[in-house]
């Protein structure tokens, strides 16, 4: 049962991503038939999914989307851009739900009236469909005045104009006449008219419109373009002025999905298997109520309840006797009436359409932990193996070059191409397509735009490039943080563009692609630009460079000072960005992971920043060192030798210490005092102290550590979450054995 | 000037635009049995016209306007609402 949980939770995200997606493509053309196939799918195949469980709440509500996506498919009913935001939110909820259920393995308390919500909100936002009259949305009472039978379908416009609207240059009169192919219309006032004209705002707008067009929506949106937000839209049938009354929603609990049956002998096999392995007289009791339940689950969930009481009986047996026989035999019957077995894992959910692109893709899911400690092993192998040359030299000197050393030395090359082969092939492994990070942005965008009242279009190319999931991982918040940062900042309002001569819609361009060794991800957008003279003067009014040096840097230099801490280039702070932690905590992040940033504007044409990531996470050999009782990596590229240095021979004046080296004064820091950490308890005076000669900016410092204990070859992982911001740590890294280590960044903490 | 006021009677030719609010608010105040002429209007500022439904002048002279004609004009001749 719980391998079939699991699968559960990955596939129905999956879906839900899916339906997401086609979601977006059919707002942007309410007419693009693929699109809604997809969402039908999507949705479809999820109703199956969650049939198998005992969810009715979750699965009366992805019942309700699938009905609504067949009737149009079917031309029953029409695709509005409010069915599309409807159905965004049902598949929110579902998000909301699948976390629930992870978390508690139920449902939360209140998915029965969220769901009904949600469904009653869908039946209300397409064309009433024949079949089932769909109930109207708020705000179309009026339809039942107008009189209008035609024999076409037709569309409901009501139009209710912001009061300010005149003030924006908007005239609702003149956007109403260019309504196409308008049938009716109908403009009354928003309250009944005053008695005289005392008091009336003539600059106030105090009227609203009611029409009916033979145009489809998708003609008659546009006209609303400056008012989308004042204008509602409802398709209707031909001929059939609404009038019966709504039949109140009845809930139907739904036939057995398609592939339910596969599913459902799936789920009693694994139950029979779970009964016939070993276990305790505790367990195995535990272990038959389980299996009786989920097959009763299945069984009402395919329809066959009334076999539910045979299967109790036979628990009640197993129960009495203490041993699992009876019931497993009873599950042997039932799974002996399905048809012949089909693999579970080559179709999860059988018969789900669309199934063949994805299914490459289901072939074999491993849990990342797995491949990280297969990296771990590989990088002790390398160390291990490169341990080998020193062997061997001993070896030839010992025989003085003889055939067994000789051999030796083969055997080590044969190894050592090998060990490089398995690490490309390991990281390999890792690479995942950075569609996966591309996924949350035309959500962003959308739900963004709508809330800033600007427009936009969201190009997206190159999400086929390949990186390593970590890498992934650090790109993912970067880049809605640019995303939003362009629309927000870059991006400006419709009006503004139109007076600066550029298209009303906004283009944000995300372009991904791999150079070299690297991946290189760009946000580019054809806003406002960002103005160098006032991020350097930001800069200076926040003490971020001092005035001289901003100065002298070059326009280039000057766009650069937005990644500093709390230089923001927005003007006013929104609650969406602007507040000057942004851009910063993208450079952190990009810059943990071994990447690059760097940003191009120019004012009124717009602005672009690069992001250049390593294509995977670098293999760095490291020195493990104790210092305070805990051990630390430190990358074995800054340290230059390993001195030892009687202590007598550290000389101190007042808190800083040196010692000589080759002639040299070499300043010495000891790692536990810049860690806070307190001194190793065993340390004598009198010692000889360990200390590691690092180079850094070519001058010789001295870092004094309680002992060098091994060396590995790790994946340096940034550091995530809250611990992000930790200075002084360039992330961690996990060794062979599984221990987590934190690597130190020499650079920021000295 | 898209709305001539010609004592109680005001012509309204062409396109007449949020421009002509405040006058013809003023004018609508001013006097006591105001009549319009639509007869040339080609554009009805939607604030000009809701000044119009608010109190209802007589109409002297409908518009030739097929979309005013239609739906507008029905609106000027029939009953207070």
């Amino acid at each position: 049962m719980s391998s079939l949980f699991e699968q559960f939770l990955v596939e129905s995200r999956e879906l839900v991503e899916a339906a997401g997606a086609g979601l977006l493509r059919l707002e942007k053309d309410v007419g693009d038939r693929d699109a809604v196939n997809e969402v039908f799918r999507a949705f479809h195949t999820l109703k199956g999914a969650t049939g198998l469980f005992d969810w009715p709440a979750f699965t009366r509500l992805v019942h309700a989307a699938e009905d609504l996506l067949d009737a149009v498919r079917d031309g029953r009913a029409r695709a509005t851009p409010e069915l599309v935001d409807r159905l965004l939110a049902v598949l929110d909820q579902c998000s909301r739900w699948i976390d629930a259920i992870e978390a508690t393995e139920a449902l939360p308390a209140d998915a029965d009236a969220q769901g009904r919500r949600l469904a009653a909100a869908l039946s209300g936002a397409t064309g009433t469909a024949e079949e089932t009259p769909a109930a109207r949305p708020p705000g179309f009472d009026w339809l039942d005045g107008t009189g209008v039978a035609d024999a076409r379908p037709l569309t409901a416009v009501a139009y209710d104009p912001d009061p300010e609207c005149f003030f924006n240059g908007d005239d609702p009169l003149a956007l109403v006449r260019r309504i196409p192919e308008l049938v009716w219309l109908r403009i009354e006032p928003t309250t009944p008219w005053p008695a005289g004209l005392a008091g009336f705002d003539p600059y106030r707008c105090v009227l609203r419109f009611r029409a009916l067009s033979a145009a489809p929506q998708a003609d008659i949106a546009p006209v609303f373009r400056t008012a989308p937000d004042q204008v509602r839209f409802a398709a209707l049938p031909p001929a059939a002025p609404p009038a019966a009354p709504e039949p109140a929603p009845t809930p139907v609990a739904p036939p057995p999905p398609e592939g339910a049956l596969a599913m459902a002998e799936a789920i009693l096999r694994e139950q029979r298997r779970a009964l016939g392995m070993d276990a305790g007289p505790a367990e195995m009791d535990g272990r038959i109520a389980a299996a009786a339940r989920t097959a009763a689950g299945v069984l009402a969930a395919i329809g066959r309840s009334g076999e539910v009481e045979a299967v109790a009986t036979a628990a009640a047996t197993a129960r009495a006797a203490g041993r699992p026989g009876p019931l497993a035999d009873h599950l042997a019957t039932l799974l002996a009436g399905f048809a012949p077995a089909e693999p579970l894992l080559a179709a999860p959910f059988p018969n789900a359409p669309a199934a063949d692109s994805r299914a490459a893709r289901r072939a074999l899911r491993v849990e990342p932990e797995r491949i990280d400690r297969l990296m771990a092993l590989v990088g002790e192998l390398v160390v291990a193996k490169n341990r080998l040359p020193f062997v061997i030299r001993e070896t030839e000197d010992l025989s003085g070059g003889t055939a067994p050393a000789r051999h030796l030395r083969d055997a080590y090359d044969a190894i050592d191409s090998l060990t490089d082969a398995l690490q490309d092939a390991v990281l390999g492994l890792r690479m995942l397509p950075l569609a996966q990070v591309f996924q949350p942005l035309p959500r962003l965008v959308r739900d963004l735009a709508q809330r800033l009242g600007k427009q936009a279009d969201l190009q997206l190319s190159g999400e086929r490039t390949e990186a390593d999931k970590d890498v992934l991982a650090v790109l993912g918040e970067p880049l809605i943080h640019l995303v939003r940062n362009a629309l927000d900042h870059g991006i400006e309002a419709p009006d503004a563009r139109r007076a600066a001569g550029k298209p009303e819609a906004g283009t944000i361009r995300v372009e991904a692609r791999q150079e070299r060794d690297s991946v290189i991800v760009e946000v580019a957008d054809d806003g406002a630009g960002i103005d160098a003279g006032r991020v350097r003067r930001k800069a200076v009014a926040n003490g971020a460079v001092d005035p001289a040096r901003a100065a002298s840097l070059s326009e280039e230099e000057a766009l650069a000072l937005v990644f500093l801490p709390g230089v923001s280039t927005a003007s006013a702070v929104t609650d969406v960005s602007g507040r000057g932690v942004g851009m910063d905590a993208v450079r952190t992040a990009v810059e943990s992971a071994g990447g690059r940033i760097a940003i191009a504007s120019t004012p009124g044409t717009g602005t672009r920043v690069r992001l250049t990531l390593p294509l995977t996470m670098v293999i760095t050999p490291i020195m493990v060192v104790a210092a305070g009782g805990a051990q630390f990596g430190v990358p074995t590229g800054a340290v230059a030798e390993v001195a030892r240095v009687p202590a007598a021979e550290v000389r101190r004046v007042k808190h800083a210490e040196s010692f000589a080296l080759r002639g040299a004064v070499v300043p010495l820091f000891r790692l536990h005092r810049l860690l806070d950490l307190p001194p190793a308890a065993d340390r004598r005076s009198g010692d000889i102290e360990t200390v590691l000669v690092l180079r850094i900016d070519r001058e010789p410092v001295g870092l004094a550590v309680d002992g060098v204990r091994e060396r590995a070859e790790v994946v340096l992982k940034p550091l995530s979450g809250v611990l992000a911001g930790l200075r002084g740590y360039s992330g961690t890294a996990e060794l062979g054995d599984g221990r987590l280590l934190p690597v130190i960044n020499l650079r920021e903490l000295l | 000037m898209p709305i001539r006021f010609d004592a109680s009677l005001a012509h309204f030719e062409g396109d007449c635009t949020v421009e002509e609010a405040l006058p013809l608010n003023d004018w609508l105040l001013a006097e006591k049995g105001p009549a319009v002429d639509l007869r040339r209007c080609t554009g009805l500022h939607t604030a000009l016209l809701q000044l119009l439904l608010a109190t209802r002048p007589a109409l002297a002279s409908g518009p030739e306007d097929p979309f005013l004609a239609r739906w507008v004009a029905p609106l000027l001749h029939g009953p207070k609402g």
